[in-house]
């Protein structure tokens, strides 16, 4: 077996300028895809602190009912910048860095099929970042319109200023919308035209393929968004009139325009996540993943239907009945091609022989509270119990479970399931269990006492609210404050077992796939010859070679 | 598989079963008081999907759990497990049921929105289904001229046209079908009474008519449910749901008492300095003066 | 690998990767997955017009009746023949007529150039601005932003006839002008959709 093999190669010093070691090629327009999807993670999890600093003290007001420890209007720029930075400055950026790094050492290339395209497209990151930022600094504050922006609110300006909180956002999100383009062009090109000799689509990696699905939401989705975005920056800049209410726009208009990209773009998130878990449960239960064409092929089906769900969003807005009950069918009919995805998990685990990691004991974590958050959601798909809890904290409590339980957890997973492959060297379990263990608790803490706060009626986006949701709040801000802390043992983990982990080997997991053929961290341009794929992914238990040729070290 | 897994599967999927008929029955306790023939309706649905899906959570969570227990490789054991790479039949099984499972969670979701018909009983043409069950809910009386509610930034009023009576306190008679026409001056609000399990978002530009039932008398509290703006979470009042006489009493009365104006958190804290740890003098709308209505409600009112 | 080392001044593993690299010539496909993506735009804006169209109370300003077709349509029929136009000139340089190549490349920029000024002129003889209305708004926004693909389109062109004098330039395979001529023609279908929608349908 050619993995078996390579063990013994001792991690490679490379004396090449762009070697792995040196740290200064981090802050550089490098096009080496490894070292782009490096910066991406960095850097979007730097914004994910930021983000989580902002929740921080939005549980801090909500601890009590009274709006006290903040201003209205801070609160309320605190949870749209929370929701937005989150969701286009954490996950998207994230996500595309794991895809960076990955894709192109899975199927066997050397590099994106457009290396230049590829750093521009991350070096956009940091730039709408700095403008969302900025817009903390303008007078009148940030937006305070919620992450979707829904006009008429977010059209009221009071500033009457050109230059304002929410002319900034709209100006990032649309950035952020060209780089994510930009993005999704370059890996749906890399996977369909640079696969290795022999790796037909069913030899490709589960995780491509959740890639590739994701990527191509975001070719059909982010186009919708931007046109709704171009619309509503023209309303609030030069008073046009397409969604202001006053001037015969029509508002509603704006919500299909938002959630026609904003649903499917949880399943961006959500689907790579999926990739992970498949990739992640066969190696630590050394058994094959369970069905893999019908969950590879059940992420191209998420792809379709994604496109066709969006209102349930919308059932309590400005829509008729046949639309609430049209759109209620289709939603419910992801639970499909989910439920085979789960289900073929739970039967990759079954029957294994289990080693708890701290990236599988993150997986399964990941696992669980995403089955509980897609309950709810086939829940809140049904129009008439969504009308009870839509815009409750039912719905924050949903979305936090999938975003946090299953994308937040998800990437711990893929972070220390790959760090070895990354760097080089080993994390520490004991630190990595004691992560799992905060993260997992204050995860639980914090979002599922938001539940029954939603069902007895609780809004979401208010700083103040009845006594009678005191209880639930306050064990969901301890929870939330568990959360921030579950973060230092993790930094910590990562910051001292980059510089002096012990060193990892090529192959500590045993895992089969290409990129744990290569030496660890893998030299500039992946392989030196190009391997031919043979097998199907994930032969564990059985011998077969995964690829014709060995993959020598340079 | 032999007898004895066979006989251990079956009385796990009873317990399974079990637990979830109870946790559908807690579902009833997670809502608030039952006060409108749709809440009967919703509760119904949520304690159906509840108990439909604790089965599927814990049935998988068992499972795994399972694995976890009693599956881990020993210490020094670097063997692989067996190499399965699928089941065709087992593959299908577990298409097949949540297939089912979709029609019968949508077949009765469509039964309760049907039956619900807030806003207004839904035409046949659309639905492609008579709606006889609306008419059961509505009680015989005539059906009278809608209470017009006006949602601004950031208050509620409410207009009964017949007696020309203003109010910022939603009064509805017990038991029979209210019907209301929202509108809103300035940006979307959303009506929502979580004792009555309806919402609706405030659409301006549109009159949007909504109706449903009272069926037990008390004070609920009516919440903006569509995010408006600063003083979003103040936008809030009560609504009082009272027996026939007690309303047209409550009628009466305010039709007598000359217009005043009324409370308004919005636009009280506006005016007076804030007192908050953190105020960064970020801008906001201003809030529209308090409303000038004949029945002016009082911010201190309990409600259920 | 089998590649034999052609640029001596290249070592082994330079050369390898140079031959890789060659075979690993995806702009093409990368460009039609970005096109395909922008008509999404382009969707999301019709999609747009008709709602407002079909549910707007008073669709055009006050005291405006409807659009004039007449230069409206002389400027289709020129845009859609410059596709065709487009087309002959690609035959050429396959044919490696480079001057037959600029001349109707040149043809095809000076049609796309008509176009502009054509919607320019009409532009300013209307009577309603951006900001008059759903009307006004949808009108401006479609015509606008497809202009500015018309504009792109002859830039590019530009582009590429400057690149045509270079020696041998397109010796190697002809990727710009395969986008650029692909890029035309997805300009061209934009604008018939365009035009039916907004002249047309009444
Ligand atoms: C990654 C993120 C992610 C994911 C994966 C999902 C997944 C799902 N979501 Fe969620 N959702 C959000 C993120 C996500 N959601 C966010 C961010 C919001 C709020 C945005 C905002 O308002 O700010 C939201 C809001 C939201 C709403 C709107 C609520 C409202 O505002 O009133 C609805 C309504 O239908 C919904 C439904 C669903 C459904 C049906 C799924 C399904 O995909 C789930 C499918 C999975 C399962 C069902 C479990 C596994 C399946 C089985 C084990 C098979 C058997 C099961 C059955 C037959 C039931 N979501
Ligand atoms: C990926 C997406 C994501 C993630 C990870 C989170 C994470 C968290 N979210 Fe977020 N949330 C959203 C996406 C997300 N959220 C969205 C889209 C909304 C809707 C917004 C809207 O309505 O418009 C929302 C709304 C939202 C609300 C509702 C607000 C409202 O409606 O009024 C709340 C309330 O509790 C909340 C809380 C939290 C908490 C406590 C966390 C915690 O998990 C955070 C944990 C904290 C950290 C990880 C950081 C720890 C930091 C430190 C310890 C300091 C170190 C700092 C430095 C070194 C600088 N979120
Ligand atoms: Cu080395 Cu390309
Ligand atoms: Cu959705």
């Amino acid at each position: 077996m050619s993995n078996a093999s390579l063990e013994a190669v001792a991690p490679s010093l490379q004396p090449q300028p762009g070697a792995p070691d040196n740290w200064k090629r981090f802050f550089t327009f490098s096009t080496d895809h490894k070292v782009i999807g490096i910066q991406y993670i960095v850097t979007a999890f730097a914004f994910f602190l930021f983000g989580g600093l902002l929740a921080m003290v939005m549980r801090g007001e909500l601890l009590t009912p009274e709006a006290d420890l903040v201003d209205r209007t801070v609160y309320n720029g605190l949870f749209t910048m929370h929701g937005t930075i989150m969701l286009f400055m954490w996950t998207f950026p994230m996500l595309n860095g794991l895809a960076n790094y990955l894709v192109p050492l899975q199927i066997g290339a050397r590099d994106m099929a457009f290396p230049r395209l590829n750093a521009a497209a991350f070096w956009l990151v940091p730039l709408f970042g700095v403008i969302l930022t900025a817009s903390f600094f303008v007078p009148g504050g940030p937006s305070q319109s919620g992450w979707w922006a829904y006009p008429p609110v977010s059209l009221q300006n009071p500033t009457g200023n050109l230059i304002n909180g929410q002319a900034l956002w709209i100006l990032a999100v649309a950035l952020s919308g060209i780089s994510s383009i930009m993005g999704a062009v370059n890996i749906v090109t890399t996977i369909f035209r640079m696969r290795a000799p022999g790796m037909g689509w069913f030899k490709m990696p589960a995780f491509c393929w959740t890639v590739l699905a994701a990527q191509l939401i975001q070719l059909f989705g982010l186009p919708a968004l931007t046109a709704g975005a171009v619309m509503l920056l023209f309303d609030l800049t030069v008073g046009t009139s397409f969604f202001n209410p006053e001037l015969g726009g029509d508002p509603v208009l704006y919500q299909h325009f938002f959630w026609f990209y904003s649903h499917p773009a949880v399943y961006v998130i959500i689907l790579p996540i999926f990739g992970v878990f498949s990739e992640v449960f066969p190696v630590y239960a050394r058994k094959p993943l369970f069905g893999y064409p019908v969950v590879a092929v059940s992420s191209i089906i998420i792809t379709a239907l994604s496109g066709i769900v969006w209102v349930h969003h919308m059932f309590a807005s400005g829509t008729p009945d046949w639309m609430r009950m049209l759109f209620m069918i289709t939603t419910m009919t992801i639970s499909v091609p989910t439920g085979i995805k789960v289900f073929a998990w739970v039967a990759t685990i079954w029957g294994g022989k289990l080693r708890l990691t701290t990236g599988m004991l993150f997986a399964l974590g990941g696992l669980s509270m995403f089955l509980f958050a897609g309950i709810t959601g086939i829940m809140l798909a049904s129009a008439p119990f969504d009308i009870h809890v839509n815009n409750t904290y039912f719905v924050v409590g949903h979305f936090h479970y999938v975003i946090y339980g299953a994308v937040v957890m998800g990437f711990y997973a893929a972070i220390y399931h790959w760090f070895p492959k990354m760097t080089g060297r080993m994390y520490y379990e004991g630190l990595g269990k004691l992560h799992f263990v905060l993260t997992f608790i204050g995860a639980n803490l914090n979002f599922l006492p938001m539940h029954p706060a939603g069902l007895m009626g609780m809004p979401r986006r208010v700083a103040s609210y009845d006594p009678e949701f005191a209880f639930w709040n306050v064990l969901a801000s301890l929870g939330g404050f568990l959360l921030g802390v579950s973060t230092l043992p993790f930094i910590l983990n990562m910051l001292s077992s980059w510089s002096r982990g012990p060193a990892a080997g090529d192959n500590p997991w045993r895992a089969i796939g290409l990129e744990w053929l290569v030496s660890s961290p893998p030299p500039h341009e992946n392989f030196d010859e190009i391997p031919t794929v043979v097998s199907p992914p994930y032969g564990y238990g059985s011998d077969e070679p995964l690829i014709a040729n060995t993959v020598t070290q340079e | 598989m032999n007898r004895r897994t066979i006989i251990r599967l079956g009385v796990l999927a009873i317990a399974d079963l079990l637990i979830s008929l109870w946790m559908g029955q807690q579902a009833y306790r997670w809502m608030p008081p039952q006060a409108s023939a749709e809440s009967v309706l919703v509760d119904n649905l949520f304690s159906f999907m509840t108990t439909l899906g604790s089965f599927i959570f814990f049935g998988v969570m068992g499972t795994l759990l399972y694995s976890i227990v009693y599956q881990r490789a020993p210490k020094y054991d670097s063997s692989d497990g067996p190499p399965i790479e699928g089941n065709v039949k087992l593959e299908v099984v577990w298409t097949t049921i949540p297939i089912l499972l979709v029609v019968w969670i949508a077949g009765f979701s469509y039964q309760t929105y049907d039956r619900m018909s807030i806003l207004g009983p839904i035409e046949p043409m659309a639905m492609g289904m008579p709606t006889a069950a609306a008419a059961g809910l509505a009680t015989a009386t005539e059906p009278q001229e809608p209470i017009q509610v006006y949602a601004r930034q950031w208050a509620w009023e409410f207009y009964y046209p017949e007696q020309a009576v203003s109010s910022t306190e939603l009064h509805l008679p017990v038991n029979q079908r209210a019907r209301l026409v929202l509108s809103s001056e300035d940006v979307l609000h959303g009506f929502f009474v979580a004792a009555f399990r309806v919402k609706q978002d405030v659409v301006p530009g549109r009159a949007i008519d909504f109706e449903f039932t009272p069926i037990r008398e008390g004070r609920y509290r009516l919440r903006d449910s569509e995010y408006s703006g600063t003083y979003f979470a103040a936008n809030q009042t009560n609504v009082v749901v009272e027996s026939a006489a007690d309303y047209e009493q409550w009628l009466a009365m305010a039709a007598a008492t000359p217009l005043t104006p009324a409370e308004n958190v919005a636009y009280e804290e506006f005016n007076q300095a804030t007192e908050n740890a953190i105020d960064l003098g970020w801008a906001t709308v201003k809030p529209a003066p308090a409303p000038i209505v004949n029945y002016a409600s009082s911010e201190e009112d309990f409600h259920e | 690998m089998s590649t034999a080392n052609l640029d001596p001044t290249l070592d082994g593993h330079q050369a390898v990767h140079a031959a890789e690299h060659e075979e690993e010539d995806h702009r093409l496909f990368g460009f039609i997955v970005f096109l395909i993506s922008e008509s999404v735009i382009f969707v999301s804006f019709f999609v747009g017009y008709i709602v407002f169209k079909t549910s707007a109370a008073d669709w055009y300003p006050t005291g405006f009746e409807g659009l004039e077709i007449r230069e409206p349509f002389i400027n289709t029929v020129v845009l859609v023949s410059s596709s065709f136009v487009i087309y002959f000139a690609e035959r050429f340089l396959h044919k490696e007529n480079l001057w037959g190549f600029r001349a109707f490349w040149l043809l095809t920029m000076a049609m796309g150039s008509f176009f502009l000024y054509g919607q320019a002129v009409e532009w300013l003889g209307l009577p309603f601005g951006f900001t008059d209305g759903v009307f006004g708004g949808t009108f401006y926004l479609l015509t606008g932003f497809h202009g500015l693909h018309v504009l792109t389109g002859v830039l590019l062109q530009g582009i590429m006839l400057g690149r045509s004098f270079i020696p041998n330039n397109y010796a190697g395979g002809e990727y710009g002008i395969q986008a650029t001529s692909l890029f035309w023609h997805f300009v061209d279908v934009i604008w018939i959709v365009l035009f039916l929608l907004i002249y047309v349908w009444r």
